[in-house]
C-alpha cells in the first residue's frame, strides 16, 4: 500500500508537470502574437514592449520561461511557497488571491456536496427499495430532468424567479462569512442549490443502481438464506455496499470541481477559482492561468488517489477477495 | 463593462464578462448643467459624509502605480483626490473642464528658447500626507520623471516624455540624472525639450508626473509596486497611510485601505491646505470615499437606487437607464456626458477590397450607425460619430456643427449613395453597386466577444452584405482581440474591436493613429495602416496595393508643431481630410459616460479630463444614506 | 489503470457525468472491469444462449424490449421531430418571413433592449431584433450536428485506442491509458479557451491553417475531451474478452491481431458502444451549449441555443423570453437523448432493470 501511494504521488507530480507544460504550449506556442503588447498600454513603442517583456519575463525563450516557472514553483519566490509570481493583469502577487478565491470555490463545493449527499443518497436508497413504484419513477424522472438541465440555464432561471420576481433571495456575488454570516448564507444558497441539484440527481441514480446491483449479489442472497432479518440485510449489507462507492465518487467529484465550477461561478458572479481562470485564460494572464491549473491538476490527481484508497478500504467485495 | 475613457486601452483593463460597457459623454438632453443636484430636493451641498462608489472591478492595468497606470478612472482618482501635478484641470464638464490650469505650479508659463524651455514656479505649503509629512518640492517632481525613465517600472505612457533632453541617456543608464530637468531651488523646476512641443503643458497634468517622495518610491522599482503605497499630495489619502512605517523599505507593508480585489478607502489628508488649492479645482466636500468591488452589477445599481451607494464606475445598464429616463421623479439622477472617445470600425488600407477608397466610402454610407449605437444602449450612450476626434477636442470650433459627409436618414445608412460609391470602384465589375470581385467574400472581420461589442456583429454583417461584402466573423476576448488587430501579419481586413479616448484634450492624441511611422509589427494601433510604405509592407510580409496607401504623415508633422488657433485649425482640416479623402474608419459613435446617482448625492459634476465623475466636486447628505 | 471513468466534470461542459451509461456504477466497477453485458454472453454472438428466450434473434429481442419502453419511444419520436425541425428551419423562416439573421428595428427599443413575444414574433426577439423562434429552429442544427458528429469522432478514436490498449497491452496500453488519464485531469474549459483563442487570433486559423474557428473547431474540441471515456470502457471490456475461448479459437487458426481486434472482439462490443455513444450525445450537446455560453462556440451568424442563453444573461430580468425558450429546447433535447440512451441500455442489457 505504501509503495502504491508513493507511486501514485509521483504520478501526480508528473501530471502537474505535463498539464502545465501543455498550458504553456497552448497559451504561448500555439497563438501567433506577442502577449507583451497586451500589457503595454494603448499605444506602445517598441522600447515599451521590450520593457514589458523584461518585467514579465517574456523576453526569455519559452523553454527557459517554463524552467523558471517550475523552479519557482518548487523553491518558492518572494511571495512565499509555492512560487506563483505576479499577475500580468493587476500586478499583484498571485498566491494571496489564489488562497482567497480558493476559499470561495471550496465554500461552494462543500456546501453543495453536503446538500447533494443529503438529497441524493436517501432518494437513491428509497428508489431502490421501492423499485418500480410511483415514488421510484417520479424520483428518477426528476433526477433525469436535473441531469439534463444546463447549469447556467437553471442558474439564470432561479435568479429570475427567486431574486427578481419573488425577491426571496439577494442576487449574485460573494459576501465573505466574516463580513456577515447571514448575507453569506443567503448569497450562497442559490449556487449551492443549483450545483447540488445536478449532483443529487447523479448520485441518486448511482446509489439506486448500486443498491439494485448489490441486492442481486450472491452474498446478499446468502445472508437472507441464513435467516438474517430483512432490516439487517438492508442496513448492514445492502446499504453499506451500495453507498460506499459514493464516497469514492465524492472524492473524485470534489477534485474535479475545484476547477470545474466555472459556469456556476460565472452565472452567480462568485469570485472563485473558475471565474478567475476564465478571465485569466481569456486575457493571457499566464501566471494566474498556470497557478489555477497547478491547483486543479493536483486536486484532481490527489483526490482520485484518495478515492482509490477509500475504495480498497471500504468496499467489502474488494476485501472479500 | 466599464466605461472608461482611455479608449481601447481603458476597456482593455476592464476585461471580461458580459456587462455593459461604459462610456461617457455628454450630450443630448440635459448637457451643460454642471453643478447638478443629485437629490431631488436640491439640498445645499455641505461637507461631510462618505461617498461610496460600487464597481465590478477596479480594472487597473498598472497596479495603481501612478508611473505606469493608464486607466482613465485611475487618473480620475489621482487628479481629483490623491496627487497634485504641476498643471491640472477644473474637473468639470464641457470646455471649461479641458482647459489647462495651474495646480501646484503658480502659473502656466510661456515656453522660451523657441518653445523648448519651460520654467515652473511651485506654490509653497503643498504638503505630502502621512507618513512623509513634509513639503512637496521641485525634487519630488524630478523623482517622478526618474521613475518614468526607469525601465523596470514600465511607464506605459512614458513616450510622452522621451523628448525631454537627457531622458534617453538616463534610460540607457549613461547618465545618473536627466540633464533636461533642473531644480534651481525647491520651488522652481525647468524642463528642456529637444524640440518644441506645443502640448507639453498638458503632458505635465498626467498623473505619472505627480510628486513622489523618493524616500518611499525608491523602495519600489518594479512595475505596479508603488500602487499599494501611493503617498498623497492632495486632499485625500489612502486610509491607513498614517500607519505606514516608512523608516525603511523592509518595514513598509501595503497601506491597509487599498485591497486591489476588494476595496479602496480614502480619508482626508490632514496635511492638505486648501489655501494652496482652488475650490474651482477641488472642493473636497465628503470626509472620505469608498470604492467597493461588488461583482454583481445588478446589485450595484439596486444599492444606488436604495441609497446604499452614491455612484458607480460601471456604465448604467440599458435596462436601468430605460427605467430612470422614463420616470420624471428619477430622471435627474441619471447622468450622461460625452467622454471624448470615438468608437470606430477600421478598414485595412492595404487589403482588398478596402484598398479602394470608393469601397471605403461605400462602407461609410451604408453603415447603420443608429443600430450600432443601439447595441450600446442608444442615445444615452453616445452621439452618432461623424468624424475622427470628438468635438470637445476642437474647443471653440464650429467647423463640425452639422458636419457629416456620409449623412443618412436616421443614421440608418444610405444604400443608394453607397451603391453609387461602389460603382466607382474596381471591385464592382458589373457596376451594379454591389461588390462582386472575389475579394468581396470571406472578408475577415474582427470583433470582441464581449457585450456590447458582440451585438454589433450582426449589424455590421448585414450592412456590408447590402453592398456585396460578405464577412467571416472572428470574435475574441478583449485582450486577444487587441493583440490580434495589433499584429499586422494577421491581415485583419475590417474590425470593430476598437475604441479610442483622449489622453489629454488635444486632437494629436487621436491623430497618432494615422501616423505611418508608428506602424509596428506587433502592438500596432494604426489598425487601418494609414501611411504604410511599400518597404514596411515588405518588412511585415503583407501585400502592398498597386495604388499605394494614402499617407497623412506630413499633415501630422505640420499640425504637431503648430500652436494656438493655427494648431486647432490644422487638426480640423486633417480630420476632414481623413474623413473625405483617406477614409480609413467608420467612426460610428462618440462615447458617453453614464452615471446613476444615489438619493444622498447633493452635488455632482462630470470630469471632462478623465471622462468620469468629478470626485473633487461631489457632496453627500449623510442623513439620506443607508 | 487507475480505473476511474470520469464522466464529465459536472458543472462543466459535460454536465452530468454519471448520467452516463450503465447508471449503476457510474464510474468504476461496471464500466471498467466488466463489459456492460454483465457477464452474459455478449449480444450478437451466440443468441441461443440468452436464457429464457426462444429462438429470437438478439435484434428482435432488442426491438421487443425497446418498444415496450414508452419513454424511450417517446424520446425517439421527439428526436425525430427535432431532426425534422432542423431540416425544416428554412421553412419556418419562410412562413414567418423572418430570416434567422435578419434584423428587425421595430423589435428593439431606443435602449437596444429587445421586445417580447407578439403575433408575428411568437418567441419574441433578441437584442439585435432577430426572431427568436426562427433562430431556435436553426439552432437545432448546431446542437444535433455537434452532438452526433463530435460523439462519432470521439467514439471512433476511443474505440480504436481502447481496442489497441486492451488487446495489445504493454507499452501501448500504458501510453494510451496514461494519456487518457491526463486528458481527464485537464481543466477542460481552460484548454478549450486556449485552443479557441489561439485558432481565432490569426487569419489562417491554427495547427498550420488546418482548423478555423467555427463549428469544426467546436467539434474537434469536444471530441478531444470525450474520447478517453470511450477508450477506457472499451479497454476494460476488451481485457475481459481477449482471454475468451472464441478469441483463442481464432488465434489458433492463425488470425492476425487486426482481424481478431476488429472482426472478433469489436462485434462483441457493439452494444456497449451504442449505449455509451447514445449517452455521450446529450453530454456533448450540453458541452456545446456551455462553450457557446462562455463565448467559445460557433460565431453568432450560426444560431446556437447556448449562445442565445448567453445573450440573455445580462438582461434576463427584462427579457425572460430570450432565456426561457432556448433553454427549454436545450433541456428537452438533452432529456430526450438521455431517455433514449437509458432505453437502449435497458433493451440491450438483459440484466438491467427499469
Amino acid at each position: 500500500m505504501g509503495r502504491y501511494i508513493v507511486r501514485r504521488l509521483l504520478w501526480t507530480v508528473l501530471v502537474v508537470v505535463l498539464v502545465t507544460l501543455l498550458t504553456f504550449v497552448i497559451f504561448f506556442v500555439l497563438p501567433k502574437g506577442d502577449p507583451a503588447t497586451r500589457f503595454a498600454g494603448k499605444s506602445p513603442t517598441p522600447e515599451l514592449i521590450q520593457e514589458v517583456k523584461e518585467s514579465l519575463g517574456l523576453d526569455k525563450s519559452v523553454p527557459e520561461q517554463y524552467g523558471l516557472f517550475l523552479k519557482r514553483l518548487v523553491t518558492g519566490d518572494e511571495y512565499g511557497w509555492p512560487g506563483l509570481g505576479k499577475s500580468f493583469q493587476n500586478k499583484q502577487p498571485v498566491r494571496p488571491e489564489l488562497i482567497q478565491r480558493a476559499q470561495v470555490t471550496i465554500t461552494l463545493i462543500i456546501g453543495g456536496a453536503l446538500l447533494w449527499l443529503a438529497i441524493g443518497i436517501p432518494v437513491g436508497v428509497i428508489s431502490a427499495l421501492r423499485r418500480g413504484s410511483v415514488l421510484d419513477r417520479v424520483s428518477m424522472g426528476t433526477a433525469l430532468f436535473f441531469v439534463s438541465a444546463p447549469v447556467f440555464w437553471l442558474g439564470l432561471l432561479s435568479l429570475y424567479v427567486f431574486w427578481k420576481q419573488l425577491g426571496w433571495l439577494p442576487g449574485t456575488g460573494y459576501v465573505s462569512f466574516g463580513a456577515s454570516p447571514g448575507t453569506w448564507f443567503s448569497h450562497m444558497l442559490l449556487p449551492w442549490m443549483v450545483l447540488a441539484l445536478l449532483f443529487a440527481a447523479i448520485y441518486a441514480r448511482v446509489v439506486r443502481g448500486n443498491m439494485i446491483d448489490v441486492m442481486t449479489e450472491d452474498y446478499i442472497r446468502t445472508a437472507r438464506a441464513k435467516g438474517l432479518s430483512e432490516r439487517r440485510v438492508v442496513m448492514k449489507h445492502e446499504l453499506r455496499t451500495g453507498i460506499t462507492p459514493v464516497i469514492t465518487l465524492l472524492a473524485i467529484d470534489l477534485g474535479v470541481l475545484v476547477g470545474g465550477t466555472i459556469v456556476t461561478e460565472t452565472v452567480f458572479n462568485l469570485q472563485g477559482l473558475g471565474n478567475w481562470l476564465l478571465i485569466a485564460a481569456q486575457n493571457n494572464d499566464l501566471p494566474v492561468t498556470l497557478a489555477v491549473t497547478v491547483l486543479v491538476a493536483a486536486a484532481v490527481s490527489i483526490l482520485s488517489l484518495v478515492a482509490d484508497i477509500l475504495y480498497a478500504v471500504l468496499d467489502p467485495r474488494v476485501r472479500y477477495q | 463593462m466599464r466605461p472608461r475613457k482611455m479608449g481601447t486601452w481603458a476597456l482593455f483593463g476592464a476585461l471580461v464578462l458580459a456587462g455593459s460597457l461604459g462610456l461617457a459623454a455628454c450630450g443630448g438632453d440635459d448637457s451643460g448643467d454642471s453643478d447638478t443636484n443629485g437629490g431631488d430636493n436640491g439640498a445645499a451641498a455641505a461637507k461631510g459624509g462618505i461617498y461610496r462608489v460600487g464597481t465590478t472591478d477596479f480594472g487597473f492595468n498598472g497596479g495603481f502605480d501612478p508611473s505606469g497606470e493608464y486607466l482613465g478612472w485611475a487618473w480620475d482618482l489621482y487628479s481629483n483626490l490623491l496627487t497634485r501635478q504641476l498643471t491640472g484641470y477644473r474637473h468639470t464638464e464641457g470646455a471649461a473642464g479641458v482647459e489647462l490650469v495651474p495646480d501646484v505650479a503658480e502659473s502656466i508659463p510661456e515656453p522660451t528658447d523657441n518653445g523648448t524651455t519651460w520654467t515652473f514656479t511651485l506654490k509653497k505649503g503643498v504638503m505630502f500626507g502621512p507618513p512623509v509629512n513634509r513639503e512637496v518640492t521641485s525634487k519630488d517632481y524630478v523623482t517622478a520623471f526618474e521613475r518614468i525613465g526607469t525601465e523596470s517600472v514600465v511607464a506605459q505612457y512614458g513616450f510622452y516624455y522621451s523628448d525631454i533632453v537627457g531622458m534617453k541617456e538616463f534610460k540607457e543608464g549613461t547618465s545618473k540624472t536627466i540633464s533636461g530637468i533642473t531644480t534651481p531651488d525647491d520651488h522652481t523646476i525647468v524642463f528642456k525639450t529637444t524640440k518644441p512641443i506645443g502640448d507639453f503643458g498638458y503632458r505635465l497634468a498626467m498623473p505619472a508626473t505627480g510628486p513622489m517622495p523618493a524616500e518611499v518610491t525608491d523602495c519600489f522599482t518594479k512595475a505596479g509596486e508603488y500602487g499599494r503605497y501611493v503617498i498623497s499630495s492632495g486632499p485625500y489619502m489612502i486610509k491607513g497611510s498614517d500607519k505606514l512605517d516608512a523608516t525603511s523599505c523592509k518595514t513598509m507593508k501595503p497601506i491597509s485601505g487599498f485591497n486591489p480585489t476588494k476595496q479602496l478607502s480614502m480619508v482626508r489628508n490632514p496635511n492638505y491646505d486648501a489655501a494652496t488649492d482652488s475650490t474651482e479645482q477641488r472642493e473636497a466636500l465628503p470626509d472620505g470615499f469608498e470604492f467597493i468591488i461588488n461583482t454583481n452589477q445588478k446589485d450595484i445599481f439596486d444599492k444606488i437606487e436604495a441609497g446604499e451607494y452614491e455612484d458607480s464606475v460601471d456604465a448604467v445598464p440599458p435596462d436601468v437607464a430605460r427605467r430612470y429616463s422614463t420616470d420624471d421623479a428619477l430622471k435627474d439622477r441619471l447622468k450622461s456626458f460625452t467622454d471624448d472617445s470615438t468608437n470606430y470600425i477600421y478598414m485595412n488600407l492595404g487589403e482588398a477590397p478596402f484598398d479602394d477608397v470608393n469601397v471605403r466610402k461605400a462602407v461609410n454610407f451604408v453603415m447603420d450607425k443608429d443600430a450600432l449605437r443601439r447595441a450600446w444602449g442608444g442615445p444615452l450612450y453616445g452621439e452618432i460619430g461623424t468624424h475622427i476626434a470628438p468635438p470637445t477636442l476642437y474647443p471653440g470650433s464650429t467647423e463640425f456643427d452639422g458636419y457629416d459627409p456620409y449623412a443618412s436618414e436616421n443614421n440608418a445608412g444610405d444604400l443608394a449613395k453607397a451603391q453609387e460609391a461602389m460603382k466607382a470602384s474596381a471591385y464592382d465589375t458589373d457596376k451594379d453597386g454591389s461588390c462582386d470581385a472575389g475579394s468581396c467574400s470571406g472578408v475577415l472581420f474582427l470583433n470582441r466577444s464581449i457585450d456590447p461589442f458582440v451585438k454589433m456583429s450582426p449589424v455590421i454583417r448585414e450592412s456590408l452584405a447590402k453592398i456585396g461584402i460578405k464577412v467571416q466573423v472572428r470574435e475574441l476576448p478583449t485582450g486577444p482581440a487587441y493583440e490580434t488587430s495589433g499584429n499586422v501579419s494577421n491581415r485583419i481586413q475590417i474590425g470593430a474591436n476598437a475604441r479610442w479616448g483622449k489622453d489629454y484634450p488635444d486632437a494629436s492624441t487621436f491623430m497618432v493613429l494615422f501616423d505611418g511611422r508608428n506602424i509596428l509589427a506587433t502592438g500596432n494601433s494604426n489598425y487601418a495602416l494609414t501611411g504604410m510604405t511599400a518597404a514596411q509592407a515588405k518588412e511585415f510580409k503583407v501585400p502592398y496595393p498597386k495604388g499605394g496607401v494614402p499617407t497623412v504623415d506630413a499633415d501630422i508633422d505640420t499640425c504637431a508643431a503648430a500652436i494656438g488657433d493655427e494648431r486647432a485649425a490644422c487638426w480640423v482640416a486633417l480630420d476632414k481630410k481623413l474623413m473625405e479623402e483617406v477614409v480609413p474608419w467608420v467612426p460610428y459613435m462618440f462615447g458617453k459616460n453614464t452615471d446613476l446617482l444615489g438619493p444622498a448625492v447633493t452635488k455632482w459634476d462630470f470630469d471632462q479630463f478623465s471622462g468620469e465623475a468629478a470626485y473633487a466636486h461631489v457632496a453627500v447628505d449623510p442623513s439620506k444614506q443607508k | 489503470m487507475t480505473g476511474h471513468i470520469r464522466p464529465f466534470p459536472p458543472d462543466d461542459p459535460r454536465g452530468g457525468p454519471h448520467a452516463h451509461p450503465c447508471t449503476h456504477e457510474p464510474g468504476r466497477t461496471a464500466l471498467t472491469t466488466a463489459p456492460v453485458t454483465g457477464g452474459e454472453e455478449p449480444i450478437g454472438i451466440e443468441p441461443a444462449t440468452v436464457p429464457g428466450v426462444q429462438a429470437r434473434t438478439p435484434w428482435q429481442l432488442f426491438l421487443m424490449r425497446f418498444r415496450r419502453d414508452r419513454l424511450a419511444m417517446a424520446s425517439l419520436v421527439f428526436i425525430g421531430l427535432l431532426v425534422v425541425l432542423a431540416f425544416a428551419a428554412p421553412l419556418i423562416a419562410g412562413i414567418s418571413g423572418h430570416d434567422p439573421n435578419q434584423l428587425f428595428r421595430q423589435m428593439t427599443d431606443d435602449f437596444g433592449l429587445p421586445k417580447g413575444p407578439n403575433g408575428s414574433f411568437w418567441f419574441g426577439a433578441d437584442a439585435s431584433g432577430r426572431d427568436v423562434l426562427v433562430r431556435i429552429a436553426y439552432g437545432t442544427r448546431v446542437s444535433l450536428i455537434v452532438g452526433v458528429v463530435a460523439t462519432s469522432v470521439a467514439v471512433v478514436i476511443g474505440v480504436t485506442l481502447g481496442l489497441i490498449a486492451g488487446y495489445r497491452g504493454g507499452i501501448l496500453d500504458t501510453l494510451i491509458s496514461r494519456t487518457a488519464d491526463i486528458v481527464l485531469s485537464l481543466p477542460l474549459l481552460l484548454f478549450a479557451i486556449g485552443i479557441v483563442t489561439a485558432c481565432g487570433s490569426s487569419r489562417e486559423g491554427c495547427f498550420g491553417g488546418a482548423v478555423k474557428p467555427g463549428l469544426m473547431l467546436v467539434i474537434i474540441v469536444i471530441a478531444l475531451f470525450s474520447w478517453p471515456y470511450v477508450a477506457k470502457i472499451v479497454r476494460g471490456a476488451v481485457l475481459s474478452l481477449r482471454e475468451r475461448e472464441f478469441v483463442e479459437a481464432s488465434r489458433s487458426v492463425g488470425a492476425g491481431d487486426l482481424t481478431i481486434m476488429f472482426r472478433e472482439i469489436l462485434p462483441n462490443l457493439i452494444s456497449v458502444i451504442i449505449v455509451y455513444a447514445s449517452l455521450l450525445v446529450p453530454q456533448n450537446i450540453l458541452f456545446e451549449a456551455y462553450l457557446s455560453f462562455l463565448g467559445l462556440g460557433v460565431p453568432d451568424s450560426t444560431p446556437s441555443w447556448g449562445r442565445m442563453i448567453s445573450d440573455a444573461s445580462g438582461i434576463f430580468d427584462v427579457a425572460w423570453w430570450l432565456m426561457l425558450f432556448p433553454g427549454i429546447f436545450l433541456l428537452l433535447t438533452v432529456l430526450a437523448f438521455n431517455l433514449l440512451g437509458d432505453g437502449l441500455r435497458d433493451a440491450l442489457d438483459p440484466k438491467a432493470d427499469r
